[in-house]
This record gives structure tokens, C-alpha cells and sequence, in this order.
């Protein structure tokens, strides 16, 4: 099989996520960065490359949640999991309310017109980055990514 | 006297032929059980082994996880003749091959991961 071979990508019945789930991530993660650096700097133009990350982060959890049912719902036919499977899951679900929840906190004090954002974000990150972090381990050990091939 | 010791006699062999027909047919039961062939695949390291099986009509075959990760056991093709649960580390998945015929399957996590049961 050839590594970008799109009709393989695109038949695929649960490669989407696997595809997908990089983009919220790596966002994220840099929004995150951004931001911690924003309030370090004390720069805005940091804290608006942080609000636009984590606002397209946002973006990207819904078709990774998406395909991430629709990959248990076809590939497993919704049998009741268990395990690393869901472990995955839940932790999956937890990260993209937390991402989402991220950009909603940057989005209000900006709809609010607010110089300065809430302190209480930045634990809140910081927890979440774990969080994603561990998913996307997870996610990388079931997917086998270290195995053979 | 004679004649109840008889009948006691008779009903004695009655009984001893009984338990002895009883015997028989367990025996026959077991050996008949016994003519059942298994074989088990492991499924390790992200592959199943051995990938390529040849097993008589009327074979077990196993599926036993030695993996850290669940897998799963189902056919390629639109039948959908084996389709096993997710199965943990440690967890089994069994099929009786009552017809002749190819078998492909592969993992439904990790599609990559392909065997077949050829049954002759």
C-alpha cells in the first residue's frame, strides 16, 4: 500500500481520525505555547496567534470526535469497550470539551472587550495539555505506531 | 430361594450390562470429541502467527492476544464469517471451520495486520 495512495485515505473506514486528530493537537499545543508566552512577553500579537490556534483547534475537534465514533461505530460495531479503548474514548471526549473550553475563555474576554485575560485559563491549559498529551499517546499505542511495518 | 437368587443374578447382569453399554457410548463420545482438531494463532507483535493457516474441515482454531494492545478477528471479505469481539491481552476467539474454503481476516484496528485459514 502506498503512503499517500488517497483512495485508501478516503475508503478507509476509520483512517479519517487517525488522520485528523494532528490538527487539533499540534494547535493546541501551540496556541497553548503562544499563549503562556503572550503572558510572559506581555505581547499582544502573541495572545492573538494564541487565540486564533486554539480557535481553529476548536474547530478541529468536531470532525475528530466525529470520525472517532464513526470509526468505533463501523469498525467495531459499537461494541461496549473497555480497556486502553476506553480509556481512549473518555479521555478523547475530556480533551476536545477542554480545548473547547480554552478557546470559549480567550473568545469571552475578547468578545468583552477585556485587556487581560483570566488567570484561572492557565492551570485550566496546562491541565488540558496533559490531558491531550495522554490521549494522543494512547491513541498512538492503539493505532501501533511502534509496531512492526 | 433359588429361584429369587436367580432373578437377584439377572438383575445384577441387567444392571452390569447397562453400566457397560453406558461405558461404551461415553467412550465413544470422548474418542469422537477427540477426533476435533485445534489449533490456536497467536496474535503478537502486530501480526497474526502463523498469517497463513491449512486445517482440515471441522478444525477450532483459536485466536489467543499475547499483545499489549486489543485486536480484533474479522474476515475480509463481505461474509463476515469470523468476527470476533475486541479482545483484550490474554483473551481468546475460537471458530469451528465446518466448510472448505479460503478464509481471509485482518484486524479491524489495524487493518495492516492480515492472516487467512485455508480449509481443505
Amino acid at each position: 500500500m502506498h503512503p499517500f495512495d488517497i483512495k485508501t485515505v478516503l475508503l478507509a473506514k476509520h483512517a479519517q481520525h487517525v488522520v485528523l486528530i494532528h490538527f487539533p493537537i499540534a494547535l493546541f499545543i501551540i496556541g497553548v505555547l503562544f499563549d503562556f508566552l503572550g503572558q510572559w512577553k506581555k505581547q499582544r500579537l502573541l495572545a492573538a496567534a494564541a487565540y486564533y490556534n486554539l480557535l481553529v483547534a476548536a474547530i478541529a475537534t468536531l470532525p475528530v470526535v466525529v470520525t472517532g465514533i464513526l470509526a468505533w461505530q463501523w469498525e467495531l460495531e459499537g461494541q461496549k469497550l473497555k480497556g486502553i479503548l476506553l480509556m481512549h474514548l473518555v479521555m478523547g471526549c475530556a480533551s476536545s470539551v477542554l480545548i473547547c473550553m480554552v478557546w470559549f475563555i480567550h473568545m469571552r474576554t475578547r468578545r468583552n472587550k477585556e485587556d487581560v485575560l483570566p488567570g484561572y485559563r492557565l492551570p485550566i491549559e496546562a491541565l488540558a495539555v496533559v490531558i491531550v498529551a495522554l490521549t494522543g499517546h494512547l491513541g498512538g499505542f492503539l493505532s501501533g505506531v511502534n509496531g512492526p511495518g | 430361594m433359588r429361584r429369587s437368587v436367580f432373578t437377584a443374578g439377572l438383575g445384577a447382569a441387567f444392571l452390569l450390562g447397562l453400566g457397560a453399554l453406558g461405558a461404551g457410548q461415553t467412550s465413544f463420545v470422548a474418542s469422537a470429541q477427540q477426533k476435533l482438531e485445534t489449533t490456536e494463532v497467536k496474535i503478537d507483535n502486530f501480526t497474526f502467527g502463523p498469517a497463513a493457516l491449512t486445517v482440515p474441515v471441522g478444525t477450532i482454531v483459536t485466536w489467543i492476544n499475547k499483545d499489549d494492545i486489543p485486536h480484533t478477528v474479522v474476515s475480509t471479505d463481505d461474509s463476515k464469517t469470523l468476527k470476533s469481539k475486541v479482545l483484550d491481552t490474554d483473551e481468546k476467539f475460537s471458530f469451528t471451520f465446518s466448510k472448505a474454503g479460503t478464509y481471509p481476516y485482518f484486524c479491524s484496528i489495524h487493518p495492516k495486520m492480515t492472516g487467512k485459514v485455508i480449509v481443505q
